[in-house]
């Protein structure tokens, strides 16, 4: 094995954008990819961080259900250096919105009451994941480095990775600096 | 005694004046202090700490936005413990309501963002908030108001918008309610901003440092770097207000206040947010009744007909708006006197009361001054801006008069309340004047005086349409009374220089110059051939034989003359669509289809009336 970073990545409750603006960093990602080594992402076969860990884990969306908190458990327990990426992980996010609202009139709003919806109810399977408030990453685990930005720019993500590929704490300022 | 203060500020020998703060020392030297509830022109609170700053020999960081100077001062604006408490402020003001920036109206990226909160969280590097506010909390919205929307969850308690209502509107309806995270901005005894005695100038929009108050016309239509502000002058009425209008991509998104001129970046409801309402469907070309309905015609053969038509009247009659330019109102004037030599012109409204009572007064005098007389007239209807301004010298202190048969919003805080009749009188029956010699009842004119005698700087404001026996009784009044005339009708001032007044008018062809304006439910002089001149479609151009269409307010350039007598600058804002022609085009045009021309030396001589 080289001395390359090891990465494993993950999204909680998040829309995806930010792994899709991980992506946007085209031709770069394979600079990028002769000083990190990609262990798992969600957008790629393995799905999940290897249990010897990593140097780094980034994951994506707010801890909002039992299952997002354990994925976010397992991947600060696997990781050295835990990136919250986006504003979801970073500030709550868009799905911090239901906070205002009852977990049980957020769940009749959305499974019953919606328009489109005829003769719904609220799934109650023992099996499925028991809703949380939504919370920003750092309330549930402990955060090393912040990426806000909704999503952040590819630039912000590969000046971020490329500077804890080279074991520096990447300090956002400037237009790596966007929460917009 | 010497005024000059030195201090040394970043180790930088800076010179200020005696009783300038830390701030605005700093701020006359070039050095930048970041500040969110300080704003130049309200008075210094220090509720932010944001500004806070080492001075050598004071015990933790000052304020520097209220902290006065003294010779030989040491301040530090920029250490690593000034720049760790900013970030903790600005850590403590994220963390207390809903500043979640995507869903805000002011955000941006870096420097194009609206909120003063944002950049300063951008350039003080926070990357994460650390005390999360989890948005448990739902704070409320009040749209009760018409134009403009307050977010509590936005609110940084700054009191910016508390200190505009009473320092520059001096309506007074803002506060505070409550205490410590419990406190909110709230209007009256905690009435919804609609239902409260807020009068909707919108000046605590225009300082608010977040999103926290945004104007439902402009709001998301793009953010500061992305549109033109232009300085311009506002046509509603006679006070011709400074305004920065702001456009893009020909379109106009808002108007501000002008922080320069005279009204101090105070607007009324109807100068900042009635202009941008939808208007009735625009005039684009010239249209000609035809069957029984409008049809669309050139200008050249609309020109000809309607040139043809005033050849063979026997008399033209025309009506002009007050809210034209003066250029536009001289090509009228000019048109009917020499190239139809018809006297019967008219003022669609307006009012000039005689201008020679004494010395003239600006709207700064009235805002300096220490006793305001009002008699007759109603700014609170007619000129809103002076108004406020009138209430800003009350809050300052000064004494007010009024003589009026009108109840006007000033009322209560008259200390001398008078009918006009009470002025008057004195030239009434012998009766009256034989009670006046045993001081049964001292003249109007004669309380007056009384009233104004000890002060040092009074202003007399006076309305329209009162007797020849007021006007003159008011010309006896002490030397230092200056004199404000309430104009009615934006540049009715304007217009009377060129002779122009409001008067029915008939003729058996009638030539109506509206402009914007549109007319106020009054009928549309008879007469047998009727051309109207209008932006927008009204009851009028759909009586007229022939519509040519006109540019808007914003489309005008030009000059002004508002009730002080300054020739204030109309600035064109937006481009007029294709088909539309200016005013003194149309006038030129149409004279030299009759045969004559305006002649441009006389025109020159009545547009730059001074």
């Amino acid at each position: 094995m080289s001395n390359k970073a090891t990465i494993a990545s993950d999204w909680l409750a998040g829309c995806a954008g930010c792994h899709m603006s991980l992506l946007d960093m085209d031709e770069r990602l394979v600079t990028l990819l002769e000083h990190v080594s990609l262990q798992a992402t969600p957008i790629t076969d393995l799905k999940h961080p290897p249990a010897a860990g990593v140097d780094v884990g980034i994951l994506e969306g707010c801890v909002n259900n039992s299952a997002t908190e354990r994925v976010a458990r397992q991947m600060r327990a696997r990781s050295k250096v835990l990136v919250a990426l986006g504003d979801c992980a970073v500030f709550g996010g868009v799905p911090t919105l239901r906070n205002g609202v009852c977990l049980r009139a957020a769940l009749r709003r959305a499974y019953v009451e919606t328009e489109s919806t005829a003769e719904g109810h609220v799934p109650g399977d023992p099996e499925l994941a028991t809703m949380q408030d939504a919370r920003a990453l750092d309330q549930v685990v402990k955060v090393d480095v912040y990426v806000p930005g909704c999503p952040p720019s590819a630039d912000t993500i590969v000046y971020a990775l490329t500077e804890l590929a080279a074991g520096r704490k990447p300090v956002l300022t400037g237009k790596h600096l966007d929460w917009h | 005694m010497n005024d000059t203060v030195h201090l040394t500020i970043n180790g930088r020998a800076v010179q200020a004046r005696t009783g300038q703060t830390v701030y605005e020392a700093a701020a006359g030297a070039g050095i930048r202090i970041p500040v969110l509830c300080h704003h130049p022109r309200l008075t210094p609170h220090g509720a932010c700490r944001i500004c806070l700053v080492e001075i050598e020999k004071q015990r933790g960081l000052q304020p520097a936005c209220t902290f006065p100077i003294n010779e030989g001062m040491v301040v530090q604006t920029d250490t690593p413990a000034v720049r760790a408490s900013r970030q903790t402020s600005l850590h403590l003001i994220f963390s207390e309501r809903t500043h979640y920036c995507m869903f805000c109206p002011a955000s941006g990226s870096g420097e194009t963002s609206d909120c003063e909160l944002q950049k300063l969280g951008y350039e003080y590097g926070l990357d994460c908030w650390s005390y999360q506010p989890n948005y448990k909390k739902q704070w409320p919205v009040d749209a009760s108001r018409r134009f403009f929307v307050m977010d509590h969850g936005r609110c940084i308690l700054c009191r910016r918008c508390v200190r505009a209502c009473d320092e520059i509107a001096a309506n007074h309806t803002l506060g505070l309610t409550h205490r410590g995270a419990r406190a909110m901005i709230c209007a009256d005894d905690e009435a919804p901003f609609g239902a409260s005695t807020c009068v909707s100038c919108g000046t605590c929009l225009q300082v608010c440092p977040t999103g926290a108050l945004h104007d439902r016309q402009s709001v998301y239509l793009g953010n500061e770097a992305r549109v033109t502000r232009t300085a311009a002058t506002c046509l509603g009425c006679a006070v011709g207000c400074g305004i920065q209008a702001i456009t893009r991509d020909d379109h106009l998104l808002r108007v501000e206040g002008d922080w320069q001129t005279p009204n101090g970046g105070l607007l009324c409801a109807a100068g900042r947010f009635e202009v941008l309402e939808p208007k009735p469907a625009r005039i684009l070309r010239p249209l000609v009744q035809q069957n029984g309905q409008k049809t669309e015609m050139d200008w050249d053969e609309a020109l000809t007909r309607i040139a043809e038509k005033f050849s063979a009247a026997h008399l033209v009659a025309g009506v002009v708006s007050p809210r034209l330019t003066t250029e536009s109102l001289a090509a009228f004037a000019c048109f009917f006197h020499d190239v139809l030599e018809s006297s019967e012109v008219g003022l669609l409204e307006g009012d000039v009361p005689p201008l020679d009572l004494g010395a003239p007064a600006t709207l700064r005098d009235v805002v300096d001054s220490d006793c305001i007389a009002l008699i007759g007239g109603n700014p609170g209807r007619h000129q809103k801006v002076l108004h406020h301004l009138i209430r800003r010298a009350l809050d300052r202190g000064a004494r007010l008069l009024i003589i009026n048969d009108e109840t006007t919003a000033l009322d209560p805080w008259a200390e001398l309340h008078l009918d006009l009749e009470d002025i008057s009188f004195h030239a009434a029956s012998p009766f009256e004047r034989l009670k006046t010699t045993y001081h049964l009842r001292v003249s109007g004119v004669q309380q007056l005086r009384k009233a104004i005698g000890p002060a040092r700087r009074p202003v007399l404001l006076y309305g329209t349409g009162l007797s020849s026996t007021v006007y003159a009784a008011l010309r006896s009044l002490p030397d230092t009374t200056r004199y404000l005339p309430l104009v009615n009708g934006a540049n009715a001032l304007g217009a009377a220089r060129l002779g122009l007044e409001a008067r029915p008018v008939r003729g058996d062809a009638l030539y109506v110059l509206l402009g914007d304006d549109a007319p106020d439910g009054q009928p549309l002089p008879q007469s047998q051939f009727t051309v109207v001149q209008a932006a927008c479609r009204s009851a009028w151009t759909d009586a007229a034989d022939v519509v040519l269409p006109s540019p808007t307010w914003a489309e005008q350039r030009g000059h002004f003359i508002n009730l002080e007598g300054r020739r204030l600058p109309v600035v064109p804002l937006l481009a007029p669509p294709p088909f539309v022609r200016d005013h003194w085009e149309t006038f030129s045009t149409l004279a030299q289809r009759m045969g004559e021309s305006l002649p441009p030396e006389a025109l020159a001589q009545l547009a730059g009336v001074e």
